[in-house]
């Protein structure tokens, strides 16, 4: 099986066809649904959130087999993703996208469950502290992209289960938990 | 005999009809009951050799299938029916009834990617993947049996040959012989081009455009634009070498 880095890559990743976007529904519904979890997947693993369109993204070419999917073909997967809610275009042009691995519900209760697990549960931890503090080493918030931090953060704040306070700069901006 | 005239004349004659045709019957009925009789003595014998060799039926898919021509040679069908001494006797219904629902489970998982038209070869390979702890080797013998039993459903299961190859079928698509050309001719580098197809088979643009198409509506072709040479090409999935393409590592 080819790998990319550690990374497995499944068998279709090598059938030359699968980089052109199918034109018979049934066939291209197969293939979009491939795409899809191969690209979550892979963000996942890879610790992942933004995917540029036009930059070079290890999923987007095979060079093994020649062949690279055309734009319309990665616009298509993508969009695809925005619509079953886990991915988010990131401007009108659709250029960038962020990828939701982990819905931004779900990074709540991850965020939730951090707390409790670090007895925060009415303590204040820095937002430079979750992304890159040693609690959270090991834990799946830590390099998390600070636009999804933010979501989730907004998302428990109008939970009320807690408050962001800014700082002297972003880095210093706190969370208040009170869960 | 000599006819006799008048109306006793009439009787004897019908009294001589009778007979014969009751001679006839009755060497009639004397050569059926020979031929049963010998068909039993081969029936009986072969049920004392499946009773004999009943593990190695199970086991050795070699004996099994040799066992099967033996008793195709005397009429008799141990998968006729589900019950019965040969059911019960080598369980060997159930083998070949679990092998036909396996089989079937595994053509409706490939249909996605494959049409409905999935290779022999990997269908056994998948099958023995799914049955890896199980009760002895599935060969294709025994696959093409289960499928072969399938079709008495109805179920629009068939084995088609194409080339050397042989590829199983679960829809009910109709290959005409176009068709069967292009999967002859794909199963070189598994997949054709528009010009490929005019040339090999000295075909119009338009007959090769049509076939084409048409496999590709049905789902058993998938077109790749992205060649260098800019050239369209046309691979099926069910001609592909095993494990080359499908998403499903593990059914």
């Amino acid at each position: 099986m080819q790998k990319l880095g550690e990374f497995k890559l499944p068998h279709f990743f090598n059938y030359p066809p699968y980089f052109t976007l199918q034109p018979v529904r049934d066939t291209r519904e197969k293939q979009i649904q491939l795409w899809k979890e191969l690209i979550l997947d892979y963000c996942k693993t890879q610790k992942l959130f933004v995917i540029a369109l036009e930059e070079e993204f290890p999923l987007f070419t095979n060079t093994v087999i020649e062949r690279s999917l055309t734009n319309e073909a990665r616009e298509a997967f993508l969009s695809a993703l925005v619509s079953e809610g886990r991915a988010e275009w990131m401007d009108k042009g659709h250029r960038k996208c962020l990828i939701l691995w982990h819905r931004i519900q779900d990074w709540a209760d991850i965020l939730l469950q951090f707390a409790k697990d670090n007895g925060l549960e009415d303590g204040v931890v820095t937002i430079e502290e979750i992304r890159f503090g040693t609690e959270s080493q090991g834990t799946e918030l830590h390099g998390i992209d600070r636009t999804i931090l933010n979501r989730a953060l907004k998302l428990l704040e109008q939970k009320g289960k807690l408050v962001v306070f800014k700082g002297t700069s972003t880095d210093d901006e706190g969370i208040k938990f009170s869960v | 005999m000599r006819r006799r005239p008048g109306i006793g004349g009439l009787q004897t004659a019908a009294a001589a009809r009778d007979q014969y045709k009751k001679l006839g019957e009755n060497v009639a009925k004397t050569r059926t009951d020979m031929m049963r009789e010998q068909l039993s003595t081969f029936r009986s014998q072969l049920e004392d050799f499946a009773r004999k060799h009943k593990n190695d039926i199970r086991k050795n898919p070699a004996f099994r299938s040799q066992f099967h021509e033996m008793c195709a040679k005397v009429g008799v069908d141990p998968l006729a029916s589900n019950k019965g001494f040969w059911a019960e006797l080598l369980g060997i219904g159930d083998f070949y009834y679990e092998l036909g629902v396996q089989i079937v489970d595994i053509c409706l998982a490939t249909r996605p990617l494959n049409g409905g038209l999935i290779n022999l070869q990997e269908l056994c390979q998948l099958l023995r993947q799914r049955r890896k702890s199980d009760r002895g080797v599935v060969s294709e013998d025994d696959c093409l049996r289960a499928i072969s039993k399938l079709k008495v459903l109805g179920s629009g299961f068939e084995v088609i040959s194409v080339g050397k190859k042989k590829l199983v079928r679960s829809v009910p698509t109709e290959l005409n012989k176009d068709h069967n050309e292009i999967l002859e001719l794909a199963q070189g580098q598994g997949f054709v081009t528009v010009d490929e197809v005019e040339r090999r088979l000295s075909w119009t643009s338009g007959r090769a455009i049509d076939a084409l198409d048409t496999l590709l509506d049905e789902g058993l072709a998938m077109i790749d634009d992205g060649h260098k040479d800019g050239k369209r090409r046309y691979w099926f999935p069910c001609v592909s070498p095993i494990s080359s393409l499908t998403g499903i590592d593990s059914l």
